[in-house]
């Protein structure tokens, strides 16, 4: 299954804002996106709720992975999305 | 890192059980003056609050949004806390049917863990519901009150 592993740049870490970004770019990837932390605990990465219990802070390294018809473009676009700083615009 | 309680940043006048609003911004300006009410930021950071609800909406699921203020609203938080409002005849939030709102304070890196915690007990689908549907401030007390385990 195709993977990336990529640190989290958001300097507040994936919290509300950057957060309900991410979780709508990865419901719109058109693939079942899983989200894992390193210490293990994985999500569905297009659970709003999901991502925020695990309160993944600026810096951490997830680990994103996906299956299926253009999972590859999926997750660059979401690896992307992860190494900008979502709370500078 | 300890965690701060989210009962700790719940003082009993931050809960809300009957509220109305006329549409979200309303909603989120009145969890602003609910947080300034109990001294836990100034009137700029109602303005922060909508901002950050204009730029993108703090609805996460369940019936529920988590009104907040940007990062350039930090400085007029004077301290961490919550307010609980509970609207019973919803609120639209772009399409979304909002039962609660819970409103944040936060300065520094404090929202992290607080909607940490907070994800965790909404992930819990019958305790979302019991949030949505409390009647007294002692039933989102004990909602938000750590298990044991």
């Amino acid at each position: 299954m195709p993977e990336r592993t990529v640190t989290v740049a958001s300097s507040v870490g994936l919290h509300a804002r950057p957060a309900s970004l991410f979780s709508q770019a990865a419901a719109k990837a058109g693939v079942p996106v899983t989200l894992t932390t390193k210490a293990g605990k994985s999500v569905n990465a297009a659970s709003i709720l999901g991502i925020l219990s695990l309160g993944i802070g600026h810096g951490e390294e997830v680990t994103l992975s996906a299956d299926g018809d253009g999972a590859d473009a999926a997750l660059d676009s979401l690896v992307q999305l992860l190494s900008t700083d979502l709370d500078k615009e | 890192m300890a965690q701060a309680a989210l009962t700790d940043l719940l003082q009993e006048e931050s809960i809300r059980l009957d509220c109305t609003a006329t549409d979200r911004l309303d909603a989120v300006r009145q969890c602003g003056q609910a947080l300034v009410a109990v001294g836990a930021a100034d009137e700029t950071y109602v303005d922060a609050m909508l901002q950050r609800e204009q730029s993108v909406s703090t609805f996460v699921g369940e019936g529920v949004a988590i009104p907040h203020g940007t990062l350039a609203g930090k400085e007029s938080v004077k301290r961490d806390a919550l307010v609980v409002l509970r609207f019973p005849d919803g609120v639209d939030w772009d399409g979304n049917d909002v039962r609660v709102c819970v409103g944040i304070a936060a300065a520094g890196g404090g929202h992290v863990a607080i909607l940490s915690q907070l994800a965790e007990i909404l992930l819990d689908p019958a305790k979302a519901e019991r949030l949505r549907s409390a009647t007294d401030a002692q039933q989102v007390y004990d909602l938000l009150t750590p298990d044991e385990d």
